[in-house]
């Protein structure tokens, strides 16, 4: 009995801060976005509410929250307001499975710093992402608006193209590590003394092009081209309900994408790799915390990699984007998946 | 027990979502104006009240193409995991089933599913 409480206690902790993480980090993700784009642009960005706009995103929060709740008029109210539950619950739920450091002993019980150590971890990241497609269909749909329709239609477009690529890309990691879950694929890469984006350049590259795809950063911002279709298919929506898509969109499923991919190929908490040599840890001074700076630090730079990008590209076409998908990705990972096969004996050893 | 975590995750996430879909009608002003809820479309007066009738046959193409390839993609998901295990075997079987995978995919690239469907085309 005494177990299971001590289980529910650590579990509610966990929640709880993986909750702070996502929707506390994930709002500050804002403002890190609005600096980045300034000065990108060479202007100073936010800079009157707080010490450099520290405040920004409280107020913006507050803002949001005081907003009237309106409602397109000829739409449908109970799908207008699942398509935000359904953006929201799963893009979070994904966190679940995201290890963030190594086990550690706290007060005599060993922890785990991953919510659920499930063994099907990256099967349930794909199967969570894969509901996007839904909250952004109904969203679309439900607002009964052509801008949001259109919108909709095209960023639903070019999530079930990137569903496939992504899925087919990760598959050569899985083969090297030889598991599903998210702990053991880290563990493994720290056991055979190997980050596998060396070994999968080509999984890591088409990986990062469906991240952006997914996630509607820009390359491939059609959903939200905001010169042509003002926001796509959050027209209709207002106050937090507006707030949240993008948050979702930009901020978390960014996060958990990127954590992901640092999961995959970058080795979760390790170190600074040198292949089959072993790991050279700069941060060694920090003792029992390195892992977890490491990771911080690891999906931070894939972050500032996707707002790099964001707001230096152009943006492309429908058809350019889903044709890109099926006839140079595609390939791309079926190669992968062969060549992985062949060579994957030779890691396992 | 593991599952039993996710299962208590999600119904927090739920609680937080509902929130999310009625804090603004709590906390929110209520004005009324006669148009403030009609759908956007540049200031100029709908001409059909329905945005719902029509899209782009090209996004039904993608989902069915997502259909073949995502299923295909769950045959071989078991694969990547057990691979270590079957050996010389495991590869061959595989490797046959890519192989039929990307006859299905040059199938339909030669079959013109891949491109975009252009109105223009079909006058």
């Amino acid at each position: 009995m005494e177990g299971l409480l001590a289980w529910l206690v650590i579990t509610l902790i966990k929640i709880v801060v993986i909750l702070a993480i996502v929707l506390g980090v994930g709002a500050y993700l804002t403002l890190v976005e609005r600096k980045v784009a300034a000065h990108i642009q060479r202007r100073p960005g936010p800079m009157v509410v707080g010490w450099h706009g520290l405040l920004q995103p409280l107020a913006d929060g507050l803002k949001l929250l005081t907003k009237e709740d309106l409602f397109p008029r000829y739409g449908n109210r109970f799908l207008y307001n699942l398509a935000l539950v359904m953006a929201l619950v799963p893009a979070t739920l994904v966190f679940a499975v995201v290890p963030f450091g190594p086990e550690f002993e706290a007060f005599g019980i060993k922890v785990k710093p991953i919510l659920t150590d499930v063994n099907i971890g990256l099967l349930l990241v794909f199967a969570l992402g894969s509901m996007a497609v839904f909250s952004i269909a109904l969203a679309g749909w439900a607002s009964n608006s052509k801008y949001a329709l259109i919108g909709s239609m095209r960023k639903a477009g070019i999530i079930v193209s990137y569903e496939v690529v992504i899925t087919f890309a990760v598959m050569g990691p899985i083969i090297l590590a030889g598991t599903l879950s998210t702990y053991d694929i880290v563990q493994n890469q720290i056991d055979q003394k190997l980050w596998y984006v060396w070994l999968q350049p080509i999984a890591f590259v088409v990986y990062m092009f469906a991240m952006l795809a997914e996630t509607g950063r820009v390359p491939f911002d059609v959903q939200e081209a905001e010169a042509e279709l003002v926001t796509g298919f959050t027209v209709e929506y207002g106050g937090m309900k507006f707030g949240l898509f993008p948050l979702v969109e930009w901020y978390i499923e960014v996060l958990s994408l990127s954590a992901i991919a640092v999961v995959l190929f970058f080795g979760g908490w390790s170190p600074i790799n040198i292949p089959f040599l072993g790991f050279v840890d700069p941060l060694f001074f920090l003792g029992p915390l390195s892992p977890f700076v490491w990771f911080v630090l690891k999906v931070s730079l894939l972050f500032l990699f996707v707002l790099w990008l964001h707001w230096t590209l152009p943006r492309y076409r429908i058809d350019q984007i889903t044709e890109t998908a099926w006839k140079v990705m595609l390939p791309l990972t079926f190669v992968n998946l062969v060549l992985t096969a062949v060579f994957a004996p030779l890691i396992w050893r | 027990m593991e599952y039993i975590a996710l299962l208590i995750f999600f119904f927090i996430l739920l609680g937080l979502a509902l929130v999310f879909v009625f804090i603004n009608y709590v906390l929110g002003p209520k004005s009324s104006d006669a148009l403030q809820d009609y759908p956007y479309e540049c200031g100029v007066p709908l001409y059909d009240k329905s945005a719902q009738s029509t899209f782009h046959q090209g996004y039904y193409l993608l989902g069915l193409l997502l259909l073949l390839f995502d299923i295909e993609a769950a045959f071989l998901f078991p694969w990547t995991v057990v691979y270590r295990y079957l050996g010389i075997f495991g590869f061959i079987e595989m490797f046959l089933f890519i192989l039929i995978l990307t006859y299905g995919l040059l199938y339909a690239w030669r079959k013109g599913a891949l491109n975009w469907q252009f109105e223009e085309e079909s006058l």
